[in-house]
């Protein structure tokens, strides 16, 4: 087990399984093969039913379970304090994470503590004698970069990047418990008011038009919600008009928002920059209005409208309407 | 009290995607190094925000010293312009920040702080707009020992602790820790004030103090990379748009939706 390449997980997503458990197993199976180590997933706090049959649809060879009581809510303090007697029990080589919200914290903690190197936004990794090459993203998007880590490293990735692929053949996972207690763990940020979460989610939408600096005023991007709402779809935006209040920032799109992946994405007014795209070329349909025919979106853009999308957006809602 | 603000100097991402755009950007001989001398060097936006949040603690009555700090050859501009913002100290540690990576930054700025005796907060950028990394703050909260809390709207005080507003996928999420803290700002803060003129002016002569590594306590060895970056290039974009005609925006509008639906995507 020294050595092993590690998934390691704490959260649960919708159907019960961490987010991007599929995935990044997928990237840390290639890198065990190579390395001709262990690809073990470690779930921190309660686990759900349904990793025993992803575990082994995805080649893993351990499943190793924490569980304490002060994992309930899977606060960062208990969190990183568990990842931390793991690595010093098991001494992994590798430890992945999907980089969630949370993980963009525990993460570099984890690494810290266990004086491993750190990298987050990957969308890649490949095996070296004397260690890895993480290719990440840098400047939103627009450049990629290699890093080489040497010794243990920990490494966010970003799961929507890569895909996920069942083994050739399925493993019968080893389920093993780790001792862990946590009881002298404070969790030094205390929660006042938690966030809740007001209807339906932009991350989980499947059809979203999103507006933004090109709608000229504020109340313009009502046009946007119309076209949304006929589509049955949500209301997203570029940073700028967030900025600017038109919206509330759980619309923003992009590298610091919402990384969406819808089936359909209408960018009315948007310019492409990469700081904007991070957050929605995962989209299956990109398609992009807008009135300068060079603008940068018509790159990442399937189907692409050279016009004035304060004209164009009502007379997609009245289309849609329309039929 | 003393907040301590972490800056970095960065190159304008904004620069930097106008070339990508029109394929113009040069990578140096090195293959990794973003080679031309015509983007500005800025400080880091969510930076600016840092020390826009720090004076807007002193606006609202807390007795402090805003001291940023930071690492790089020569930052003086961009030092200048946070003296202008109103920070009382600015300091630089001289080093090449391309030669780091985010533990010997981290390192630094820990021996930073304690070479101030300590800060009662600490304020970063959620990211830093070149590497997008986001981990200095986190690596740094480790080795002082102190809270970290990520990606805030708003930050206030009351009493011996912090209370920030973060921004969370799930929405606002309000959370308290005990001073010291380290808390990291997002654009949600709003616009950073414009220095005055008189200010700009003043800050014009302000030269920031040095604080080399030795002062610090730090030798080659304390500032050695885990992680290195060998290699940069730039992002391919596809680019197989198809454009849907037409004599007005009617016509545009049905003829996409009506190739949407014949596609199935609606
Ligand atoms: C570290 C960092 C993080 C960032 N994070 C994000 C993020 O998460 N999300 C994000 O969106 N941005 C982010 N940004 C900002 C990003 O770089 C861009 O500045 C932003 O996305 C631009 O927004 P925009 O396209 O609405 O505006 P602009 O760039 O101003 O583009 C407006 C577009 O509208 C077009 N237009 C104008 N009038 C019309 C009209 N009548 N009809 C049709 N088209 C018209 C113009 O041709 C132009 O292309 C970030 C930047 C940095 C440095
Ligand atoms: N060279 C530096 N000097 C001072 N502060 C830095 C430096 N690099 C990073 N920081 C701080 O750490 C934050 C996150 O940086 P990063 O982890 O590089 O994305 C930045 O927003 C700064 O507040």
């Amino acid at each position: 087990m020294a050595n092993a390449v590690v998934f390691c997980s704490f959260d649960r997503g919708k159907d019960g399984l961490p987010a991007g458990a599929e995935e990044v197993l997928t990237l840390g199976r290639k890198l065990a093969a190579e390395r001709g180590v262990d690809l073990d997933w470690v779930v921190l706090g309660p686990m759900s039913e349904a990793v025993a049959a992803t575990a082994s649809k995805l080649g893993v060879a351990h499943i190793d379970h924490m569980d304490d009581p002060a994992l309930a809510e899977l606060r960062p303090e208990a969190v990183i304090a568990a990842v931390h007697v793991y690595c010093r029990q098991a001494s992994p080589g590798l430890v992945l994470m999907t980089q969630t919200f949370d993980a963009r914290l525990v993460a570099p903690r984890a690494a810290a503590r266990n004086g491993a190197g750190v990298v987050m936004n990957a969308v890649g990794i490949a095996s070296k004698s004397d260690g890895i090459t993480v290719t990440a993203t840098a400047y939103g998007g627009d450049t990629r970069v290699e890093y080489d880590v040497a010794g243990p490293a920990v490494v966010g990735v970003v799961a929507d990047s890569l895909l996920a692929e069942a083994a050739a053949v399925p493993s019968a996972p080893e389920s093993r418990s780790i001792a862990v207690d946590l009881a002298g763990v404070q969790e030094r940020v205390r929660v006042v008011q938690k966030a809740v979460t007001e209807g339906p989610r932009l991350e989980e939408a499947q059809i979203i038009v999103a507006g933004g600096r090109g709608l000229q005023e504020a109340q313009n991007y009502r046009l946007v919600e119309d076209l949304a709402a006929a589509l049955g779809g949500m209301a997203g935006a570029s940073r700028p008009i967030v900025d600017d209040g038109w919206t509330d920032s759980s619309h923003q799109v992009g590298l610091t928002g919402k990384i969406t992946r819808p089936v359909l994405y209408i960018a009315a007014g948007i310019s492409g920059a990469s700081q904007h795209m991070v957050g929605c070329t995962a989209a299956k349909t990109l398609v992009a209005i807008n009135k300068d025919p060079g603008a940068a979106i018509f790159k990442y853009a399937q189907y692409g409208i050279v016009g004035d999308c304060l004209e164009v957006l009502p007379e997609l809602t009245k289309a849609v309407k329309g039929a | 009290m003393r907040i301590i603000i972490c800056v970095k100097e960065v190159l304008d991402p904004d620069a930097v995607d106008n070339y990508v755009l029109h394929g113009k950007l040069e990578i140096g001989a090195d293959g990794k190094t973003l080679t031309q001398t015509s983007i500005p060097r800025l400080m880091n936006a969510y930076d600016e925000q840092a020390i826009e949040a720090a004076l807007r603690l002193r606006d609202a009555g807390a007795e402090c010293v805003v001291d940023v700090v930071c690492i790089a050859a020569d930052p003086t501009a961009i030092l200048r312009h946070a003296a202008a913002m109103g920070a009382d100290e600015i300091t630089t540690v001289p080093v090449d920040a391309a030669s780091l990576d985010g533990h010997a930054v981290a390192r630094i700025l820990a021996a930073y702080v304690k070479s101030k005796g300590g800060a009662d907060l600490i304020l970063c950028g959620r990211q830093a707009s070149d590497d997008d990394q986001g981990v200095v703050p986190a690596l740094l909260g480790e080795l002082l020992d102190l809270p970290v809390i990520t990606i805030a709207r708003s930050v206030t005080l009351e009493g011996g602790a912090v209370r920030v507003v973060r921004v969370t996928p799930n929405g606002d999420e309000v959370v308290e820790a005990t001073l010291p803290a380290i808390v990291t700002i997002s654009n949600e803060l709003g616009t950073p004030r414009y220095p005055t003129t008189m200010r700009t002016m003043k800050a014009r002569r302000l030269n920031p103090e040095q604080a080399p590594l030795a002062a610090l306590g730090l030798g080659e060895s304390d500032v050695a990379p885990l992680v290195r970056m060998t290699r940069q290039y730039v992002s391919s974009v596809q680019g197989n748009c198809r454009f849907i005609d037409g004599a007005t925006a009617a016509d545009q509008a049905a003829a996409l939706i009506g190739e949407l639906r014949s596609q199935r995507v609606l």
